[in-house]
Parts: C-alpha cells; sequence; structure tokens
C-alpha cells in the first residue's frame, strides 16, 4: 500500500510535463526535463517491481530517439535534417520518460481508481486495456514453460498455434474476473466507498499547481509566440534560453523537494 | 514481472498516441479551385503583396513555394547561406549568400494559424511543409522572435485565393470593374478581373487588377489571384536598396546577449539535478541494505 503524494498531483505533475515537452524542441528544456524527472524518479521512487518501469521506459525513449533520428537515412542527410529529426525524436522520448517517472511513482490502476463513478465504464475499460496485454505476454510466458515442462519442444513458430487458445481463453478469463473484482468493490454503484482514501495534502497541492503552471506559461510561449521553443535547424544555430521559461521548467522539479512517504 | 510487463504496454500505448497526434493537426480550408493551394503573403517593409500559389504537389517546403511564386506571379527573391534560406524578396535583402548581411533587419518567417493570425515560424522554410489551404508570411524588418518582429496582416486563405466566377473570365474584359469605390481617375485601359474579398474590404485605393506591382518589375498579370495592399508605412518606395539585411528562418545565432548566461544557467541547473537525484537513489539504496 502506497503512502506517497495524492495520485492527482501526479498527474498534474505528469502532464504539465508532457505538455511542455509536447510543445518544444529546444534541446536545453528537454534535457532539463529528462534531469528533473530523473531527480523526481530518485526521491519518490518506491522499491519494487513498479520502479524497474522508469528503467524500461527509458530504453524506450532511447530507443525512439535512435528510431526518429534514423528515419532521416531515409531522406537527405545534410546537418540540418539531423539536427532537425534527432531533436523531434528528443521530444517524444522526453514524453516517454516523463510518462515512465509517473509510472514509476505512482500505481496507475490508483489512477484509474480516482474515476469519478460517472466514468465507471471508462475507466472500467481503461483497467482492462492497461491489463490485458501484460496479462497476456505473462501467461505466454507460463504456457511455454508448462510445454516445456511436459517435453514439447516445437519451434517458435509451429508452437504458435499451440500457443494461441489457451493464452487468448486465459487472458479473457482474466479479464473478466477483473471486471466482476472491480464491480464487487463498488465501482459504478451509487454506495462507493473508499478505504483509508487519500486526501490532497498542502505539499501535493503545490505540485498540481506548479506544474499547472509551468505547462501554462509554455502553452503561452507558444502560441503567443513571445519565444522561440523551436530552435532553428536550417541554418542550425545555437538553442535560446528564455529565462521565464527555464524559470517555468524547474517549478517542475519541486516533487523532489517533497518527501512523500509522510503525506 | 506483472508490473514490468504493464509498463511494456504503457510504453506501446504512449509510443503510438504520441506517433499518431502530429498527423491529426492541420488541414486548413481548401481553395475552391482545383489543386491544392497557398497563400503567400510577402511584407517588404513598404507593402504587403498577398499571392495565391497553386502548389505542385500535395506538400511542397517553404523555399518551393516562393520558387512557385516567383513563377506564378513574378515574385523576385534571392536564397542564401547554401540555397536553405531566404535572403531577398519582393525587391528588398542582401543579394550575396549571407543573408544577415543587414542584421538586425533579416526576413522574418511566419505559418498561418488557421484562425487568420500568425505564428512564428520554429523550423526552416527548407524543411517546413505546406499543403492545401496553409497560409505562410515573410515580413522584413527586426526583432528575434514573434513578439518583436513585425507581423504580417491578419489573412485567411479564402481572401487571398478566390474561387473564379465562372462568368467573369480573367484578364481580358474592358468592362468596367464591378468596384464599389468610385474611382477618381478610372483607366479604361486597365483590365479587370473578378473582386477579391480582401481587396474589396480593404480601403485600399489600388485597383484590384491582377498585380500592380513595381512598373519596372514587369510582373506577369495573373488571374487576379493577387492582390496588393498598401501598408501603413507606404510612403517608402520599395526600391530594392542595398542596405537590405535577411536572414532566412528564425533568429540569428548568438544575436542576443543574455542567451549564453542562460544556457549556463540551464546546464547547472540540470547538472545539479542529475547528481542530486543520483545521491538521492545511493542514500536509499545503504538504507535498504
Amino acid at each position: 500500500m502506497r503512502t506517497g503524494l495524492h495520485p492527482g498531483a501526479w498527474i498534474a505533475w505528469a502532464s504539465g510535463a508532457g505538455m511542455v515537452a509536447f510543445v518544444t524542441t529546444d534541446p536545453v528544456y528537454l534535457l532539463l526535463l529528462w534531469a528533473l524527472a530523473w531527480f523526481v524518479y530518485a526521491t519518490h521512487r518506491v522499491p519494487g517491481p513498479e520502479a524497474r518501469s522508469f528503467r524500461l521506459f527509458l530504453l524506450a525513449a532511447l530507443i525512439t530517439l535512435g528510431l526518429r533520428t534514423g528515419l532521416v537515412l531515409l531522406g537527405t542527410v545534410n546537418p540540418s535534417n539531423v539536427a532537425f529529426a534527432f531533436l523531434e525524436g528528443l521530444r517524444l522520448a522526453t514524453i516517454l520518460v516523463v510518462f515512465g517517472t509517473f509510472n514509476a511513482v505512482t500505481d496507475p490502476f490508483g489512477v484509474v481508481r480516482l474515476a469519478p463513478r460517472r466514468f465507471h465504464e471508462p475507466a472500467l475499460a481503461a483497467a482492462l486495456a492497461l491489463s490485458i496485454a501484460p496479462r497476456t505476454v505473462a501467461s505466454v510466458a507460463n504456457v511455454r514453460e508448462a510445454q516445456r515442462l511436459r517435453g514439447i519442444h516445437v519451434s517458435p513458430l509451429r508452437s504458435l498455434p499451440a500457443l494461441a487458445v489457451p493464452v487468448l481463453e486465459a487472458g479473457m478469463e482474466q479479464a473478466v474476473t477483473l471486471a466482476e473484482s472491480m464491480d464487487a468493490r463498488g465501482h459504478g454503484r451509487g454506495r462507493r466507498s473508499r478505504y483509508r482514501a487519500q486526501s490532497w495534502s498542502r505539499p501535493a497541492a503545490a505540485i498540481a499547481a506548479s506544474a499547472l503552471t509551468a505547462a501554462v506559461v509554455f502553452l503561452s510561449a507558444s502560441f503567443g509566440g513571445w519565444a522561440v521553443l523551436h530552435p532553428p535547424t536550417s541554418p542550425l544555430a545555437w538553442p535560446e534560453t528564455e529565462p521565464i521559461l527555464l524559470g517555468a521548467i524547474a517549478l517542475l522539479a519541486l516533487p523532489g523537494f517533497v518527501r512523500g512517504g509522510q503525506g | 514481472m506483472g508490473a514490468r510487463l504493464r509498463s511494456f504496454a504503457l510504453v506501446a500505448s504512449v509510443v503510438l498516441a504520441t506517433i499518431g497526434a502530429p498527423a491529426a493537426t492541420g488541414g486548413a480550408a481548401a481553395c475552391a479551385d482545383e489543386g491544392p493551394h497557398a497563400a503567400l503573403v510577402v511584407g517588404n517593409g513598404a507593402r504587403i503583396v498577398k499571392l495565391c500559389v497553386t502548389l505542385d504537389a500535395a506538400e511542397v517546403s517553404g523555399l518551393r513555394l516562393i520558387e512557385l511564386a516567383a513563377a506564378q506571379h513574378g515574385l523576385s527573391y534571392g536564397f542564401g547561406l547554401g540555397g536553405a534560406a531566404v535572403c531577398r524578396l519582393d525587391g528588398v535583402g542582401p543579394g550575396g549568400d549571407d543573408c544577415f548581411a543587414e542584421y538586425p533587419d533579416f526576413w522574418g518567417y511566419w505559418h498561418g494559424d488557421g484562425r487568420e493570425g500568425w505564428a512564428w515560424a520554429g523550423t526552416g522554410a527548407a524543411s517546413y511543409r505546406i499543403g492545401d489551404g496553409d497560409v505562410e508570411g515573410w515580413t522584413w524588418g527586426a526583432g528575434d522572435t514573434g513578439a518583436t518582429h513585425p507581423k504580417p496582416p491578419a489573412t485567411d486563405v479564402g481572401g487571398v485565393c478566390v474561387a473564379p466566377e465562372p462568368s467573369a473570365s480573367p484578364s481580358q474584359t474592358q468592362s468596367p470593374k464591378p468596384n464599389p469605390k468610385p474611382e477618381p481617375t478610372p483607366k479604361p485601359s486597365q483590365p479587370s478581373s473578378p473582386p477579391s474579398a480582401s481587396s474589396s474590404a480593404s480601403p485600399s485605393t489600388t485597383p484590384v487588377a491582377g498585380e500592380t506591382r513595381d512598373p519596372s518589375a514587369s510582373p506577369k498579370a495573373d488571374k487576379g489571384t493577387a492582390t496588393e495592399e498598401p501598408s501603413p508605412s507606404a510612403a517608402i518606395s520599395p526600391s530594392p536598396s542595398p542596405s537590405g539585411a535577411v536572414l532566412a528562418v528564425g533568429p540569428p545565432s548568438g544575436g542576443s546577449g543574455g542567451a549564453p548566461v542562460g544556457l549556463l544557467v540551464a546546464i547547472v541547473l540540470g547538472v545539479a539535478l542529475t547528481v542530486g537525484g543520483w545521491l538521492r537513489l545511493r542514500g536509499r539504496s545503504k538504507v535498504a541494505t
């Protein structure tokens, strides 16, 4: 059971940081987001399997960056194009890192639990979507192991039909079980009660407010055009750094200075 | 184990969502004419020219749009910095390869935001893709950001690319043109053109004919899709002064003195956060073991 900050604060932080990453390709701001995501992760990571998701997302981010930059090989290769592709990839990768941090410091299922009653069905669908793919992959491993234990050695390609039926069946069964258990716990019912409902602590509210401020500042720069968010790549030039935007990004590091355990 | 696989599914969904998102944007009002069109607005400091450019592909680059405008409307231009930047447009700007020769004045690059407004371009005209219904703007002046550089006038692609009326054939009609405004000295020999929304709405005394550009430039008269409005500072003649300086895209490098300081602060902040996170992780694992 986690006793960290309110999941809503993390939702606000992740959407704020994600929004910032979405509107800029400036490597200064993006790399700062990497640094502060790492800082926030280091402060709030919970020992256990969930913390691993940060590493996983980091890996995915690096692969994304490599793939996006590699796509330039399909066209004209010159410094401008490579830089442009790299910055676009860096933006995608930053969003992944932010999401990985979010995943490592809070429980996605706890977030789904926050959904208001009237959104019961979307929340249920989201919970199923979040769980069915990993569960299917897990049951593939289970069935594989069971086959091996029984001495069935077939090539991975040939074993596909033998694998598909039990895996699909198991996935479906688990989804139904999850839906039933959510229903049994009162999701979608009028008298749903929350066991040890988390309250909004002052640090959580401050984190949410600062994250939203950062997002608003960057959005206003994006729509108002009062700062350069996309450094010119043709011709190549050093990115400019706007002090106001630097301050806005620094706001996103706030969770790193708040200890969640007591909250 | 479960959590790890779960995260993997999350990665996949986020990657798909982010890749799909940019594709959903774009798509403004299309010209009524056949084929893809884009509007090009050029303000050289003395006057503003609005051109409807027919695209020769579904998507063209910002530089290609200028070439097409030159071919279709006689817009004069010059590229520099190895052909990647716009040095010279409509008679203004340095003639050489150095588009920054006249800095702080340069050619600022704008994208229409689809609501008649403008957004400062963040990427070069060589790599930006323009599709049907897009609006592009270039303005000559000083200012390194969209906040300080002169903005083009509010422009809607529908006001520049007007559908040709079937009855009014373009240039050869000698009948007086259907302009609601009384003209002091109507020239009978002047070719008339279908009224364009932008020109008839503006208090311009400029005739709405095809293109009334610099007489010495001998532009090709076009289908009446090009309109010109005198800018507020119309007193200046659009003579190409050799003192004009230019830039194609974005601010010149190293332009503002505050940038290195900001960069330094950013680096210090980033290093501090990284080291801080590392120390925290180390402290934690010591506690755990």
